[in-house]
């Protein structure tokens, strides 16, 4: 009873002023702009997606005409033959998609960093050029996008400071706060009641903020996503609330109060982040990909200057079913088929490689992790990215599935050659069918 | 009026409070400095080995045939900068290495922000972190209860009685609180310095020299309009909460969203657009390596008709490479054309940002602080630039090679020695020269100039309006 009397006092004293009011209602403004934000991005990549699926289409068509018309490819490419295994599953269109979650909406994440489709070849890599972002203008990447997540991690302890700064101060400057000690019995009660208003108005607030997100996209197809989501605000939220609940019950007046929480936001906000970013920079430096290039230079040099015997031998390693085909007994078949073999011997040094820089990359993420206990708002933001499906591991998982496509492709092309398989209209429907699975 | 200063200063450096918050943030500071600076000298040794090795490997080559030269290719490192240890402005997020080869033009890869997971969604701790968003804070602490406090305690109305006006107080009390955001500037200016006294060129001061303009100009807005609230406002708390409320809107909101809005005013192609244009305009040039090519026929038509014989095996030169120039000559102008359009976009997007600076000077100061600091979009194309024309040098000496180097056409197991491979240029950057790219930022800071203006014209005025009790 008498914390709802607290209540009813707040209510009163909350919907009196106006400047509280203008705060949230700023929130709300930026919450659904940084929504539709989100939103756009979706239906951005969506539709890519779809125009990128269209035209695949209409390639693997084109390719699907020359084995109508008997041709064996492209006239301005009169090398090419569809016929066989190399050339049709060099023309089988395949492409990858990092699809956006629909929980994009609630926070953008990673995603401008990254590209979110790539088209897979034969000599295809998850860090080849065409894994580039998005073309944009990198000064608004720098600034990032005003996404929800953005306004929530760091508006929202802006706004509670807004609607919190005078609590006891007021009284306290006023020379009553005694009286409602009387009043009320408890001081911390009191504090609490009133900090927990605020706290209940704003969790209303952010549920219903996320609700009309989730008419922007389809959000519930997403497992728990929208849940986890609240679940993580919520949880932020209330660490906010806990560190101002602290400064309003041992603060002395307003003034100091609003010094301290901004104090304190900037803190978690802006220095320890930055100091964080910059240490891990030092530590590790962004890789230059020598290791890379190295590989895709002389490494492929290296490949194709070996002796047949060796090349033969790694080959077979590689495939060992392809050791009893009829292939490796020619003396003369086998000489294109080692040729073109040589792309599977490529693709595993290329592995190496990149192994290596991962490791080097998920290093400097453990490093990262390492920090949250006094860096949260880098955890949440992290958080929040995973549950949104844009943070760095999930990116990682999208270039796994490209390099699993890759070996794919190299693996059926290489025992299809050996295998001397004669390539139709129906066995290029299969690769296609195979390759886009 | 210097009076009113000098007691403002002895009142700051008698208070343990302020002695003791300059202190944290005078070593926040000089940390950021020397961290900064250590990270670009670490980032350059980097980029010289880099280099080093890519460079090696190039001038390693025995022989090859300079056409599967142009395929093997070389790599361009984005060079650290000096002064992106005060403002990395765009740095972490656009990509270190760009593959240089033939027949295509490659976009630059790997940036640093797509190595790890997020960390800072405001950048690392370099000074421009501090000198853009916390000095400004600071400054709005020192001088939200400036003159309310006066006013309280009546010093306001005894200072007035003693023959100072106003107008004087309130733009003593302004450039007290200005001159505490200049010293930390000048701190950090003065220790950066001192670190790079070895590298420091005219055109390096001369940047340093227009970075410290446009935050003294935003200081002293900053600074002019919180003490000015002061003044008008009887209540100190409206004062600050006022402040912090503009602080908010300037550099968390208005930035945000400015930019994203003018993106969305000028948009960009998507990446696949662009490519399916460009590889549209592509189709319809010449291909380099398809001889059957109705307009690699025509051009031997005219290379025969102009040596004078009837087949290309009597050609004294290669005509494979003057094909394969031909074909890249061709992609330039693709190019040229593409890229120049999506630089269009990129600058029209700019200024459109820039004209933000009508209402919120934080853009101005954020533009040409990563601006002077060489850090911004636009020194960014200006180096991809430099890479496309270097591409352009690198690759027709390759194919001159290939024509002219004494093989004939068809021979494509013709090889240069690595004497020739030696004579490959390597690619240097040219810093942009800040008197150059000076146009750009004239309307950052004419925006700052005027924002200043306009804050002493209304204290001049407002001063009139303000109660002395």
């Amino acid at each position: 009873m008498r914390g709802l009397s607290i209540f009813i006092y707040e209510w009163k004293h909350f919907v009196s002023s106006p400047f509280k009011i203008i705060a949230l209602l700023l929130f709300l403004v930026a919450s659904i702009y940084g929504l539709h934000n989100g939103a756009d991005l979706y239906m951005q990549q969506s539709n890519e997606i779809e125009r990128l699926n269209q035209k695949a289409k209409e390639e693997k068509e084109t390719i699907l005409s020359y084995f109508d018309k008997s041709e064996k490819g492209p006239k301005n490419r009169p090398w090419v033959d569809i016929t066989t295994p190399f050339w049709s599953i060099w023309y089988a269109p395949t492409y990858h998609f990092k699809k956006p979650s629909p929980t994009i909406v609630y926070n953008i994440g990673q995603t401008e960093q990254y590209g979110f489709y790539k088209k897979i070849g034969l000599y295809s890599s998850p860090y080849d050029a065409d894994m580039a972002k998005e073309i944009a203008n990198p000064e608004r990447i720098q600034s990032g996008t005003l996404d929800f997540s953005f306004v929530v991690l760091f508006l929202l302890p802006l706004l509670l400071l807004v609607l919190l700064y005078n609590i006891k101060g007021s009284e306290a400057e006023q020379g009553f706060l005694p009286l409602i000690y009387v009043q009320t019995g408890s001081k911390n009660w009191w504090i609490l009641s009133r900090t927990l208003f605020y706290t209940i108005l704003l969790l209303f607030s952010l549920l219903g903020i996320m609700l009309y997100g989730a008419t922007l996209t389809k959000v519930f197809e997403a497992d728990n996503a929208f849940w986890t989501i609240f679940l993580y605000l919520t949880i932020y939220l209330v660490f906010w609330v806990v560190l101002y609940f602290l400064i309003l019950k041992y603060g002395k007046n307003i003034i100091s109060n609003t010094l301290q929480m901004i104090g304190i936001w900037l803190l978690f906000a802006f220095v320890i982040p930055a100091v964080v970013h910059q240490w891990i920079s030092i530590e590790k430096p962004a890789n230059l990909m020598i290791d890379l290039i190295d590989i895709k230079r002389d490494k492929t040099d290296e490949i194709y200057e070996q002796s047949n015997t060796d090349t033969d031998n790694q080959i077979f390693n590689l495939y060992p079913s392809i050791k009893q085909t009829k292939t490796a007994q020619d003396t003369i078949a086998i000489k294109e088929a080692r040729n073109d073999s040589r792309i599977a011997l490529i693709n595993v040094a290329m592995k190496n490689a990149i192994s290596k820089l991962e490791e080097n990359n998920i290093a400097k993420n453990e490093l990262i992790s390492k920090t949250y206990w006094f860096n949260p708002l880098t955890y949440f933001q992290n958080k929040l990215n995973h549950s949104s499906k844009t943070h760095y591991d999930d990116y990682q998982t999208y270039r796994d599935d490209i390099q699993n496509l890759v070996d794919k492709r190299i693996e059926i092309m290489v025992l299809d050659i050996w295998n001397n398989v004669k390539v139709d209209k129906t066995k290029y429907l299969e690769y296609n069918k195979i390759l886009n699975k | 009026m210097l009076q009113i200063i000098k007691n403002e200063w002895r009142f700051l450096i008698r208070s343990r409070i302020f002695l003791g918050i300059s202190i944290a943030f005078i070593s926040i500071l000089l940390l950021s400095v020397f961290l900064g600076n250590y990270q670009t000298r670490k980032q350059e040794q980097t980029h010289k080995s880099a280099k080093d090795h890519v460079r090696q490997q190039w001038v390693s080559i025995d022989e090859m045939n300079p056409h599967s030269a142009a395929h093997y290719g070389t790599y361009v490192f984005k060079p650290a900068n000096l002064l992106n240890s005060l403002d990395e402005g765009v740095n972490s997020v656009t990509g270190n290495v760009l593959r240089v080869e033939g027949h295509v033009q490659n976009e630059i890869m790997h940036s640093e922000a797509s190595q790890m997971q997020a960390i800072s969604r405001f950048g690392k701790l370099k000074p421009s972190l501090l000198l853009q968003y916390i000095v400004p804070l600071l400054l709005i602490f020192l001088a939200f209860n400036s003159v309310s406090n006066e006013k309280q305690s009546g010093r306001l109305k005894l200072l007035v009685l003693q023959g100072a006006k106003p107008l004087q107080i309130i733009l003593s009390k302004t450039l007290s609180v200005w001159l505490y955001g200049m010293m930390l500037l000048i701190f950090v200016l003065l220790v950066y310095s001192i670190l790079n006294f070895q590298s420091l060129t005219i055109d390096i001061l001369t940047r340093t020299g227009l970075f410290f303009l446009s935050y003294t100009l935003y200081y002293f807005i900053i600074s002019a309009i919180t003490v000015y609230f002061s003044a008008r406002w009887q209540n100190a708390t409206l004062a600050l909460t006022s402040m912090l409320g503009i602080w908010i809107i300037w550099t968390i909101f208005l930035p945000n969203i400015l930019m994203s809005s003018a993106e969305k005013w000028h948009p960009l192609p998507s990446r696949n657009q662009f490519q399916s244009a460009m590889k549209e305009d592509r189709s319809k040039g010449l291909d380099g390596h398809n001889p059957s090519d109705k307009r690699a026929i025509a051009l031997k038509e005219k290379v025969l008709k102009e040596y004078g014989v009837d087949s290309l095996s009597q050609l004294p030169i290669n005509f494979d490479g003057m094909r394969m120039q031909a074909d890249e000559e061709y992609g330039n102008s693709v190019w040229d054309k593409h890229f120049g359009n999506n630089r269009k976009i990129l600058r029209k997007q700019k200024q459109s940002f820039q004209l933000g600076g009508i209402v919120n000077p934080f853009i101005s100061l954020q533009n040409s602080s990563m601006g002077f600091m060489a850090s911004d979009n636009l020194h960014h194309q200006e180096f991809l630039l430099q890479v496309e024309n270097y591409r352009r040098v690198f690759i027709k000496t390759l194919n001159d090679k290939q024509t002219f180097g004494g093989s004939k056409t068809g021979n494509w197991r013709w090889k240069a020695d690595n004497t020739f491979f030696k004579s490959v240029p390597d690619f240097v950057y040219k810093p942009t020269q800040v008197s150059i790219i000076l146009s750009n930022y004239l309307l950052d800071l004419a925006l700052l100039i005027i924002w200043s203006i306009i804050i002493t014209v209304v204290i001049y005025f407002g001063t009139k309006k303000i109660q002395i009790v």
